[in-house]
């Protein structure tokens, strides 16, 4: 049978690892910060991931086209700019008019043009970045209440971050598990060739991933910059590779195809609890930042791919 | 038509491609270089094109350990970590000797460097963008902690020297940068290894197949790129004289942007070691023009950006059609 063939991994990606590490760090951590488990600290632990699993579901949908997006976090730094520069009233569709552009440029340039999708969100990311300082050289500006109100409103007493990630959680499980977009993703992401000769077209849904990863980005933005309610140019410099750091700790294969919304959800959580408790253990930010590497590179080494390079 | 038209047609296509082919790095240094002229003619004194040729050296040796990595379809992006690496090494005091030992020190710190990422992409066959990216991440962290403890002191006085004086009005950088320049082309074209990189960048399987040792060769070209790496920071710490926590921060960008520009992509070769030697220089030049039009940080991001983007766009399309 033949059923059996990619019995090692499943199509979600998730496995004993990935559910064992963020269980793992919840226990060790109640046992070590004292102050972990305050009403206060788990609010802050929430705010602190949302905005990263907006983006690594975003992340987590171009991933399994076969791809990856390092723009996204000058995207959300972009987003920030934008709220704080501009008249609120044009802000948002203005960011998310911003979003989609990005999101053309990056799939056609991967999917027409055949650039390496590393190379091409590079030279996007850096680019916007620059576009981002340009529009507001310094951190700071004020937050129109109405976009305040996003992320600080209790509709029916819920928290706010929770109401967020269960928008995402639920846009990007109805896209991946029950669309036929979503299976046709899964299927070229696998293989493009073999889903192209059996009549899945390959540029549009590879454009549409990277536009929906970029409004990802934009969503996150909005997110971030009503909470702490003023703007910052680089507020999203470590997204892009936090965001691959985490769908990579999820289980999703790099190289496409694999992955799943359960999967990022457990992926964020694991990072998300290893700097919150670095932060309760009074790790400074630096090394905080070098842990993530390792982490990155922890992760990355868990899934063997067939090809040396890039 | 007669066989004489054709002739003289299929001729004219052959230099229309031959000059097509040509990396974009000389046609843009040729159109900056008019710029300058028309609009800064000051920039064009050799005075100060020695400057600036003395200012692309490190970006030069960075970008030949960068275009070995592409020649064999990898990529390293942790320069600015080992940039700021040795120059911690070199310039913190902690390293104890003296400064025959600290630059051997940076330069087993770079082969580290080298081998840890060429173990990843290698052994684990992680994504070489990944893993050198984290590694960078990695590196800069840990050292810009560890600085909070003693700030950086005075560069050694062998690499002041070479960083800031000249031999008969010629500064010593770019000589350096040419004395490493020219045994690598040599060595590129001459040598078996380079035939064997020429022959994985243009189809790996098959150089794998045909018993070429495929993983030995990514592990020495990693190795080798992390030292050039160490070179360019040398020059960086010898030019600002002492330590520095910014030093090399945009190097793997730009050194990026130079090897695309210079005609060589991923598995190809072909603007060999001057292309993207020259697209150093265009670079370096680029930003001392826009400097003197008044641009600034926002700006040169962008064209970075815009430049990447654009240039692998037009090598894409060129090698698809």
């Amino acid at each position: 049978m033949t059923g059996r063939v990619r019995s090692k991994t499943s199509r979600s990606g998730i496995r004993f690892i990935t559910i064992a590490l963020p269980v793992a760090m919840f226990v060790i951590l109640s046992f070590t910060a004292s102050s972990f488990f305050t009403a206060q600290n788990l609010a802050n632990v929430g705010n602190q991931v949302t905005a990263l699993l907006i983006v690594s579901l975003g992340q987590l949908i171009v991933a399994i086209g076969g791809g990856v997006d390092l723009s996204v976090g000058s995207m959300l730094s972009l987003t920030s700019a934008i709220i704080v520069t501009y008249d609120p009233a044009i802000v948002i569709p203005l960011a998310i008019l911003a979003g989609c552009v990005l999101g053309v440029v990056n799939g056609t340039g991967v999917a027409v043009f055949g650039v390496h999708p590393l190379v091409m969100t590079l030279a996007t990311g850096t680019f916007v970045q620059g576009l981002t300082l340009l529009v507001s050289p310094v951190p700071g500006g004020v937050v129109a209440p109405a976009i305040e109100a996003l992320a600080h409103g209790r509709p029916f007493g819920i928290q706010p971050s929770l109401l967020w990630c269960a928008v995402a959680i639920l846009l990007c499980w109805l896209l991946l598990a029950r669309s036929a977009f979503g299976l046709r993703l899964y299927a070229l992401g696998a293989n493009a060739r073999n889903a192209s000769l059996n009549g899945v077209t390959v540029v549009g849904p590879i454009i549409a991933c990277y536009v929906m990863c970029s409004l990802a980005a934009v969503a996150a933005g909005i997110f971030l910059t009503a909470r702490v309610s003023t703007g910052d140019p680089t507020i999203g410099a470590a997204f892009g590779l936090d965001s691959i750091t985490a769908i990579a700790l999820g289980g999703v294969q790099l190289s496409g195809g694999v992955g799943s919304v359960p999967g990022v959800i457990l992926g964020v959580v694991t990072l998300g609890l290893a700097t919150n408790g670095m932060n309760l253990l009074g790790v400074s930010p630096f090394l905080r930042m070098a842990a993530t590497g390792l982490l990155l590179l922890g992760a990355v080494s868990l899934q063997r791919r067939k090809t040396i390079g890039v | 038509m007669t066989l004489s038209d054709t002739a003289v047609r299929t001729r004219g296509l052959r230099l229309l491609n031959m000059a097509t082919a040509l990396p974009i790095a000389y046609a843009g240094t040729l159109i900056l270089l008019v710029c300058a002229y028309v609009f800064r003619p000051a920039l064009l004194s050799p005075l100060l094109l020695l400057l600036i040729i003395r200012q692309a050296a490190p970006l030069g040796l960075a970008v030949i350990g960068q275009s070995l990595c592409m020649r064999i379809l990898s990529i390293d992006l942790s320069f600015g970590g080992v940039a700021i690496g040795v120059s911690y090494i070199l310039t913190s005091g902690y390293v104890p000797g003296s400064e025959a030992v600290l630059i051997g020190c940076a330069l087993l710190f770079g082969a580290a460097v080298g081998l840890a990422n060429a173990f990843f992409i290698v052994r684990l066959r992680a994504s070489s963008v990944i893993v050198t990216l984290a590694m960078g991440l990695l590196l800069t962290g840990v050292v810009i902690a560890f600085s909070q403890f003693r700030a950086p002191g005075d560069a050694p006085a062998l690499l002041k020297y070479i960083g800031q004086s000249r031999v008969s009005g010629v500064p010593l950088a770019p000589l350096l940068w040419l004395a490493l320049l020219i045994p690598v082309a040599w060595f590129l074209r001459r040598s078996v290894l380079g035939h064997y990189i020429d022959a994985i960048g243009a189809n790996p399987r098959a150089a794998h197949a045909t018993g070429i040792p495929y993983g030995a060769i990514v592990v020495i070209v990693h190795v080798a790129s992390s030292l050039f790496a160490v070179f360019s920071a040398f020059l960086l710490v010898g030019f600002v004289g002492m330590g520095s926590l910014d030093i090399g921060r945009d190097l793997a960008l730009n050194s990026l942007a130079a090897v695309i520009l210079g005609g060589v992509t991923f598995g190809s070769g072909r603007g060999g070691v001057l292309g993207p030697a020259v697209a150093a220089f265009m670079l370096t030049f680029l930003f001392n023009l826009l400097t003197s039009f008044g641009l600034g940080e926002p700006s040169k991001l962008m064209l970075q950006g815009a430049i990447i983007a654009v240039a692998a766009i037009a090598y894409s399309a060129r090698t698809k059609t």
